[in-house]
């Protein structure tokens, strides 16, 4: 029999792998990809309460982080654009002097 | 051991470990073949949660859209293999015990949220569409619920609705009036001559009567962050800031 619990306890686990990689990845482009995990993993948390008490409030939450995250996907990659233009290299700790 | 509980066990162990294989991976672009791949595992989990409409978006969403970009960004950026997992630096090894020992709080902490023998108990000698609420420390959880349940649930939590015998506590499902001469069409129609079945729980007709009446701000504002993004997007990628 599967309960929330197991739900929740996947989506803790996937959060704190996307979590290690953020920490632990120099390369701009997979610490955002690793932001996109830790992000799904909120979304499967959502969904499963959503399920448990028979409400699609969370549905509808998870949609609008699915929106937010694509968005923050266009401006981000952008900007590691521009970084990588820069400094020709989309390593984080090139751009640790906050300015141009 | 039924078949929702096979496939629930196939779908985490593929979403961990390719999820991991996110972090481990030394090139982006197989960082991102893995990502879709978590993706679709995802997709699956949703399934098995019925939330159909929501597996759908999460492939078209994050498996087409979002991915084709990053795919994009890294062939364009053209980059090679990096060696930094190689070298173990000392807050390689600080982070990794720090995610690890907050994944071990939180794990402890949500299986305490629903009783797990509490659910054995009270599914033990029940038939397959009762709904078993079990002591839990959200108000409202279901403890153990399938699919035949779920949507009894449902039905009758719109049906009773509609009726307005019951309101619900925030006044988010309105009371369809009978005497109106136009009906909206909310998620309560079930129950109307026009609609004599309310929906299925997490289709593409509940969500999107949610989307346009309960949620209608949220959703016209979504519009307009999405045009925000598009302008930001182009105007930082530009070549002269």
């Amino acid at each position: 029999m599967i309960t929330i619990t197991h739900y929740l306890i996947l989506a803790a686990i996937t959060f704190f792998v996307g979590m290690a990689g953020v920490l632990v990845r120099r390369n701009a482009i997979t610490v955002f990809m690793c932001i996109e995990l830790m992000l799904n993993s909120v979304n499967l948390t959502f969904i499963a309460f959503s399920k448990y008490r028979i409400d699609l409030d969370g549905h509808v939450f998870a949609f609008f982080v699915m929106a937010v995250a694509a968005a923050e996907a266009a401006v981000g990659l952008a900007l590691i654009l521009h970084l990588f233009r820069h400094y020709r290299s989309v390593n984080v700790d090139s751009a640790h002097e906050l300015r141009l | 051991m039924d078949a929702t509980t096979i496939f629930f066990y196939i779908f985490a162990a593929g979403a961990i470990l390719s999820s991991v294989a996110v972090v481990v991976a030394r090139i982006p672009l197989y960082s991102a073949i893995a990502l879709i791949l978590d993706f679709f595992f995802f997709a699956g989990l949703y399934v098995l949660l019925s939330a159909h409409f929501m597996a759908i978006i999460q492939i078209l969403v994050y498996g087409g859209a979002i991915m084709v970009l990053f795919m994009f960004i890294i062939m364009l950026l053209n980059l090679r293999e990096e060696h930094e997992l190689i070298t173990v630096r000392t807050h390689h090894a600080v982070a990794i015990i720090l995610s690890m020992s907050l994944m071990v709080m939180m794990g402890t902490a949500l299986n305490k949220i629903v009783d797990m023998n509490a659910v054995q108990a009270a599914t033990v000698g029940t038939t397959e569409d009762t709904l078993v609420a079990v002591p839990s420390r959200v108000p409202g959880l279901y403890g153990a619920l399938d699919e035949a349940s779920l949507e009894q649930g449902f039905k009758s939590k719109v049906s009773k609705w509609s009726a307005g015998t019951a309101k619900s506590s925030d006044g988010k499902y309105r009371p369809v009036d009978p005497s109106a001469p136009t009906v909206v069409p909310t998620m309560l129609s079930g129950g109307t001559p026009e609609h004599p079945e309310p929906a299925s729980f997490g289709t593409a007709e509940p969500m999107s009567l949610l989307l346009v009446n309960r949620f209608v701000v949220p959703f016209e504002l979504t519009a307009l962050m999405l045009l925000g993004a598009i302008v930001g997007a182009v105007v930082i990628a530009k070549k002269r800031l």
